[in-house]
């Protein structure tokens, strides 16, 4: 799991989660007390998903802030 | 309003009144509609019967937060159609504010001589400026405050567009330190060469600037628009253009699989950490240098940065997305200080960092550098100031370079280089890169913040997003106004129309408005037909219908089929 941009608080930018089987993540951000309004973009081993995708054993995770490009 | 004519053969820069037909236009729409009307769209981009234009857009001049953009156009050298490229800094304000609708510079001086365009007030003349000769556009722009005062805004070239070399852009100076705003693509920056003009003289106007039809309406309209802009969540202080600029989405564009990376190869680049916007602000800010400035008056956003050495000298304001891609990873570079000096140099000769980036990675597969050899990439691109053979090669952009050594592997549409999203991990990209009049250019149609409506791997959807996107570009590019402050108005078409109708009371409806962005495109389609562009110029390059990118194996699938029907139902 990773964290960009201002999402990254307190030091937390990348670490192991353990997660039950089947859970989300929408399910993971809970877990990390991410606030999901703040979450811009989603994706699981480089794909964009959302927050109901469910994570795979070993997955890579991540929550991006909302950004545009130029 | 006035138009200035300036004629390099005679030395003469004279007003006139604004023609009706290009009364109601600005921007991007003014320059498509003068290239229909004014330049033979057959003739030589490098002669004298194109024409360069710089414009504001509608909103330039009157105060509206991040809406004082300049617009500069002509037959693209580059593309062979038309072409409007757009910049930051002071000008779209300046020129707004002292009621020029356009500068149109037409013809040629003798062979070998160059001038400055000097505006003040009421008046414009033509200057000689061979002593500027030879000068990047740094020392140009500085020359030319000295003698004109530090508040006046300096349009240039450099020894690119000197050239008349085909990647060469125009700078134009910006708030405090944002010396170097880019009117960046289709090499105009030879066309300005091409022209004998060295540089534009601004100097800032004094006195009321422009009288509104309805000063309540757009004061009222402006301040909410602002207001909203604050509040935004990408926009405001806490949002991620003001905190990281563009470089923001490095992170994200690299783990989707489109970045850039060692001449188009693969979409991942293992150096990408190092390349990031939350990188580059932690560096910036323990070497004391600058983020979040901002490089036009009254902007709320502010994305700009000051990128300093670890001594905090000043290497390049601003280190943004495009060239942290095309000049970071495409050339196999994680090191920012790297992107930086290059950016620098880029800027200061005047030259494109995208279109640059990707002639330098098509020279790299050719074997004249090596992916990753800063010394040796950097000696390559000074060859552009010393005007070597290879300098000028380089400096001609990756379709050129290409063609020269053989290289199969060139970036480009409609001859025009990719900028920083490998269209086939962002295929809306792709089908704005193939269809856009413009050429490959991501801000006439940007996917990327799309990405939530549109899957970026998906064939579905992509044509009908390009279109929508295509024409959310021209009114941002008509209106001045920068693409990261057009949330509100997207949201809210009403607001534009209420600006709009504040500054000109022209009662225009959010229908006339939607007409009149795709007449832009219209305009443009009709000009490049004209100038002989088939629907077999736009298109994605055959190698990435056929070669699949890593991570996700992916290829450029939209049918040409579908390419060719992006615009029916303009």
């Amino acid at each position: 799991m990773e964290l960009f941009g201002q999402l990254a608080t307190d030091g937390i930018k990348k670490q192991t989660l353990e997660v039950p089987e089947g859970c989300t993540a929408g399910e993971a951000a809970e877990k990390l007390n991410l606030d999901t309004n703040l979450v811009g973009l989603v994706t699981i081993d480089g794909v964009q998903l959302t927050m109901s995708a469910r994570l795979t054993p070993g997955c890579r995770l991540c929550f991006f802030p909302p950004m545009s490009g130029g | 309003m006035r138009l200035i004519r300036v004629n390099m053969q005679q030395g003469k820069a004279l007003s006139e009144p604004v023609p009706p037909v290009y009364e109601k236009l600005g921007g991007r729409a003014l320059i498509a509609k003068l290239l229909l009307e004014e330049i033979p769209p057959a003739s030589d981009a490098l002669g004298p019967n194109n024409k360069l234009i710089f414009c504001p857009g509608l909103l330039g001049g009157a105060s509206v937060a991040a809406g004082g953009r300049l617009s500069v156009g002509g037959k693209s050298p580059l593309t062979g159609g038309v072409k409007e490229a757009n910049a930051g800094g002071t000008a779209g304000d300046a020129l707004g504010k002292l009621g020029i609708k356009a500068v149109v510079v037409e013809n040629q001086p003798e062979a070998g001589r160059f001038y400055l365009l000097h505006i003040h007030g009421e008046i414009a003349d033509l200057l000689p400026a061979d002593d500027l000769r030879g000068f990047g556009t740094y020392a140009v722009s500085e020359k030319l405050q000295e003698r004109f005062g530090k508040s006046s805004t300096i349009i240039s070239i450099g020894q690119a567009g000197e050239q008349l070399l085909l990647g060469a852009c125009i700078a134009c100076t910006g708030e405090a330190d944002q010396r170097s705003n880019l009117a960046a693509r289709g090499g105009l920056g030879a066309v300005m060469g091409s022209k004998g003009l060295k540089a534009v003289v601004i100097e800032k106007p004094t006195g009321g600037g422009m009288q509104p039809a309805n000063k309540e309406l757009l004061r009222s309209t402006a301040q909410a628009f602002a207001q909203k802009l604050i509040n935004d969540p990408k926009l405001g202080t806490q949002g991620t253009q003001h905190l990281y600029g563009t470089a923001s989405i490095v992170g994200a564009v690299n783990e989707i699989g489109s970045l850039p990376t060692r001449n188009f190869s693969t979409g991942n680049f293992e150096g990408a950490g190092d390349l990031r916007g939350e990188h580059m602000r932690e560096t910036i800010l323990a070497r004391g240098g600058k983020v979040g400035t901002r490089c036009m008056p009254g902007c709320t956003i502010a994305c700009r940065n000051l990128y300093v050495d670890e001594k905090g000298k000043a290497i390049v304001g601003t280190l943004q997305y495009e060239t942290i891609s095309l000049m970071g990873s495409n050339l196999g570079l994680a090191n920012l200080d790297d992107v930086a000096l290059l950016n620098y140099m880029c800027n200061d000769f005047g030259l494109d960092t995208i279109e640059t980036g990707a002639a330098l990675g098509v020279l790299i597969e050719a074997g004249l550098a090596s992916f990753g050899d800063a010394k040796g990439i950097t000696a390559l691109l000074r060859q552009v100031g010393e005007g070597t053979p290879l300098g000028k090669l380089i400096g001609s952009g990756a379709v050129t370079c290409g063609k020269v050594f053989g290289i199969r592997h060139v970036p480009a549409a409609l001859g025009q280089a990719m900028p920083g999203y490998d269209p086939r991990s962002l295929k809306g990209n792709g089908v704005t890169y193939a269809t856009s009049p413009q050429g490959a250019d991501h801000t006439a149609g940007n996917a990327f913040g799309a990405r939530a409506q549109v899957n970026p791997l998906a064939t579905e959807g992509q044509k009908e997003l390009s279109l929508k996107l295509q024409i959310i570009a021209a009114m941002l590019d008509s209106t001045g106004l920068c693409l990261f402050a057009r949330p509100p108005v997207i949201a809210e078409p009403q607001l534009m129309a209420n600006m709009i109708n504040g500054i000109y009371g022209w009662n225009w409806t959010v229908e006339d408005l939607d007409h009149f962005y795709r007449d832009v495109l219209r305009n443009e389609l009709e000009f490049n037909r004209r100038a002989g562009i088939t629907q077999a110029d736009y298109r994605i390059p055959e190698y990435m219908r056929e070669e699949p990118l890593a991570p996700h194996q992916a290829t450029f699938d939209i049918p040409d089929a579908v390419l060719d029907s992006v615009f029916d139902t303009l």
